[in-house]
């Protein structure tokens, strides 16, 4: 057989069985998006069961944190020694597949008795497809911190229980800092680059940024906002046309990241996190600007240096500024409506939220934890428990609710690192934004 | 029955999901007629984005990996144990996945920490360091090159079987008459070898549009959509921003682009092979 013989006659259009490979082919595209159809219909929140029930049978614990999995089983194991013939599992996917599978999988129920919600986007999902029952009225409501429980809430009714309390600000080597000459935490803008010029001439890099890593490196959005926007809700209403990212605020945010994107490691846009947390923990770095929920790995990874947290402050020198840092309040629990064990799931709940097992999960993940009157044995979570009283915003960067339009702010801070300037980065995300609206 | 089941059927879906607000959870959606497809073509610059590093994407891969599999082909056509022990190495890659391949290169791509540079330091060329996957104008090649090294070696296999049914006499005669290696490539072996080149391109074709997991894996579509291709940006529209009608419009036009690109190809084959008739 000659090469020529395996090919199609020259000189002919397309024949049917061409068409038919080629539609075959593109067929596959299509799938994609016709993997399902228009699910079933959501009703209003019903009422959370009070715990107390009977507890009996296997409750199933749906959630994203593999990292926790080990400290939720000795907690499980108390859990199931309290409450005789009662088995708790874990079911974990990872926290991407979390967010976009979640709500498909646990809407009837066969997982997740008890199920948790990222702050923003997905508890909205949960609560308009029905899935969250309504916890206004549990009796353990009272076990956590008022003010920390908000973002647990849907158009004024409690959904879900915020467990977790996360700083997303800088981490900084007090110990570097020390020996750069600096002892105080910088309180405003000058006193910021003053320390970050002081550690760039002792030989370490000052800050590890992961430009390459969307979900950490935009964290730094939160603490360079706070002093700079004209309101608590400024992501929200660029998302609502109100505002603007070419607006002045916007513009001073940008130039000031642009300067901070001096201090730098080499060729930060395409760092991953691993290698920021490595230059972190290894002292080659004096600041990781993500948040209090690498402690774990950055002491994981053997790192000793003291540790504080020093969110980029925007105010001039002498100026007082509306926030001294920031806060998150995540990993929302909720029973499902759909629970096949509701009883166990509300014994669970109430379980997590009783101090004691609170501090044994907050110590087991050096989180801080919601719920009140915590008594932490973890150094860590000891030194910054003072952060959970002073004035700080919750994060703005989870006031997006349409992440097209985040990702193009945020990639804004990517665009003035690598050298576009201020308005033109601004003027670029606008009109994302706007093609959005 | 199994193909309109299968194909047709999803595709009639995919259009039909298309027209529609269909958020891919609720049970309520409205139908939008067009405007999904109009907001695609003329408002979405991303979307624009997307189909131009799928294309460019494509075509580094294609061009990429038939000159490198070939060429590997011929170098280790030859029986020897070296050769053997090298196709070996070279067909390697073939059986990771996707994702660890992803894992090992964004290891081997780390600005700082990683082999890329670090080699490149240890041959006095430590100003050429690059943050390769954080480059917006380069990445979506550096990911092209990854995505060639991991096919290269299985479609070095295809050329090695195509260049084994050319008979040793016709190298031969070729000599006789004087023939150069180089001339005996360029009209011997290349021509020949067309049937083969023919399974490359068109497997590689494909290849190239399903190495979502490649990229989602090694950079998430970023930075700034840098490296977003067709694939990466319906999974998003789909299952981050729950747009489940706007994903469907985008998969129609990613299907059109796909059948067009597969049509234009046996087209071009038909020509090239009416060429080597006359």
């Amino acid at each position: 057989m000659t090469p020529a013989q395996h090919l199609p006659s020259p000189g002919r259009g397309p024949g049917r069985r061409s068409v038919l490979t080629a539609l075959g082919a593109a067929g596959t595209g299509a799938a994609l998006a016709a993997c399902g159809g228009p699910g079933s219909g959501s009703g209003g929140a019903t009422a959370a069961p009070d715990p107390g029930g009977d507890v009996s049978g296997t409750v199933n614990f749906y959630h994203w944190r593999s990292e926790d999995k080990a400290v939720l089983e000795e907690l499980a194991a108390e859990f199931s020694a309290q409450h005789d013939g009662v088995t708790l599992e874990q079911t974990i996917d990872p926290s991407e597949q979390y967010q976009s599978t979640a709500a498909q999988k646990a809407r009837d129920g066969e997982i997740g008795d008890v199920l948790t919600a990222f702050r923003g986007t997905q508890l909205d999902q949960f609560a308009d497809l029905g899935i969250f029952t309504d916890m206004s009225d549990v009796p353990y409501l009272e076990d956590y911190q008022g003010d920390l429980i908000g973002p647990g809430q849907y158009e004024g009714t409690q959904l879900g229980l915020p467990y977790q309390l996360v700083f997303n600000m800088p981490l900084l080597n007090i110990d570097l800092a020390e020996k750069a000459g600096v002892s105080e935490v910088p309180g405003d803008w000058d006193a910021y680059l003053d320390l970050l010029d002081k550690l760039a001439g002792s030989g370490v890099t000052p800050i590890a940024w992961p430009g390459n890593d969307p979900a950490s490196a935009f964290q730094i959005i939160n603490s360079l906002v706070m002093n700079n926007g004209p309101d608590a809700e400024m992501f929200a209403k660029i998302e609502s046309g109100q505002y603007r990212a070419t607006d002045d605020w916007w513009i001073t945010c940008l130039t000031q990241f642009q300067e901070l994107s001096g201090y730098f490691q080499d060729n930060f846009s395409g760092s991953g996190i691993d290698g920021v947390l490595s230059l972190f923990t290894q002292e080659k770095a004096a600041i990781l600007p993500t948040g209090s929920y690498q402690i774990g790995q950055v002491r994981s990874a053997g790192a000793e240096f003291a540790l504080d947290l020093s969110p980029v402050m925007t105010n001039a020198a002498g100026e007082e500024p509306t926030y001294e840092g920031i806060f998150n309040s995540t990993f929302i629990l909720g029973v499902n409506s759909q629970a096949k064990n509701p009883e166990g799931a509300a014994a669970w709940i109430e379980f997590l939220s009783d101090p004691v097992h609170a501090a044994a999960y907050g110590d087991g993940t050096t989180q801080h934890v919601t719920v009140k009157d915590v008594e932490y044995e973890n150094p860590d979570l000891q030194a910054l428990a003072p952060w959970q009283t002073r004035n700080t915003l919750l994060a703005p960067r989870f006031q997006f609710i349409d992440l097209d339009i985040r990702s193009a702010v945020e990639n804004s801070l990517v665009a003035v690192a690598t050298g576009t300037s201020p308005e033109q980065a601004a003027e670029e995300a606008q009109a994302l934004v706007e093609e959005k609206l | 029955m199994v193909y309109v089941w299968f194909v047709l059927w999803p595709t009639v879906q995919a259009f039909q999901f298309s027209i529609t607000d269909w958020d891919g959870l609720s049970a309520d959606f409205s139908w939008v007629g067009l405007e999904n497809y109009r907001t695609l073509i003329t408002g979405d610059s991303v979307f624009a984005r997307a189909v131009g590093n799928s294309l460019a994407f494509m075509l580094v891969v294609v061009i990429g990996q038939t000159i490198l599999s070939l060429a590997l082909a011929v170098a280790l056509l030859r029986s020897t144990r070296i050769s053997i022990a090298l196709r070996a190495l070279f067909f390697f890659p073939t059986v990771l996945s996707s994702v660890a391949v992803a894992f090992i290169w964004s290891f081997v791509y780390d600005p700082t920490f990683g082999l890329a540079n670090r080699l490149l330091l240890a041959v006095g060329l430590g100003s050429w360091q690059q943050p390769w996957l954080g480059d917006q104008q380069m990445a979506i090649y550096y990911l092209a090159l990854v995505q060639i090294w991991f096919h290269a070696g299985q479609m070095m296999v295809v050329y090695i079987a195509g260049l084994q049914q050319i008979p040793q006499e016709l190298y031969d005669a070729a000599a006789l008459d004087g023939a150069g290696r180089w001339q005996k490539f360029r009209h011997l072996t290349f021509p020949l070898v067309q049937p083969a080149t023919v399974i490359v391109v068109a497997y590689t074709t494909i290849q190239s549009f399903k190495a979502f997991d490649l990229i989602i894996a090694s950079t998430g579509g970023g930075p700034n959509h840098a490296t977003e291709i067709l694939a990466t940006l319906i999974y998003d529209s789909a299952f981050r921003n729950f747009e489940m009608g706007y994903a469907a419009a985008q998969s129609v036009i990613f299907m059109v682009i796909i059948a067009a690109i597969t049509l234009l190809q046996r087209r071009a084959v038909s020509l090239a092979s009416g060429g080597s008739n006359r």
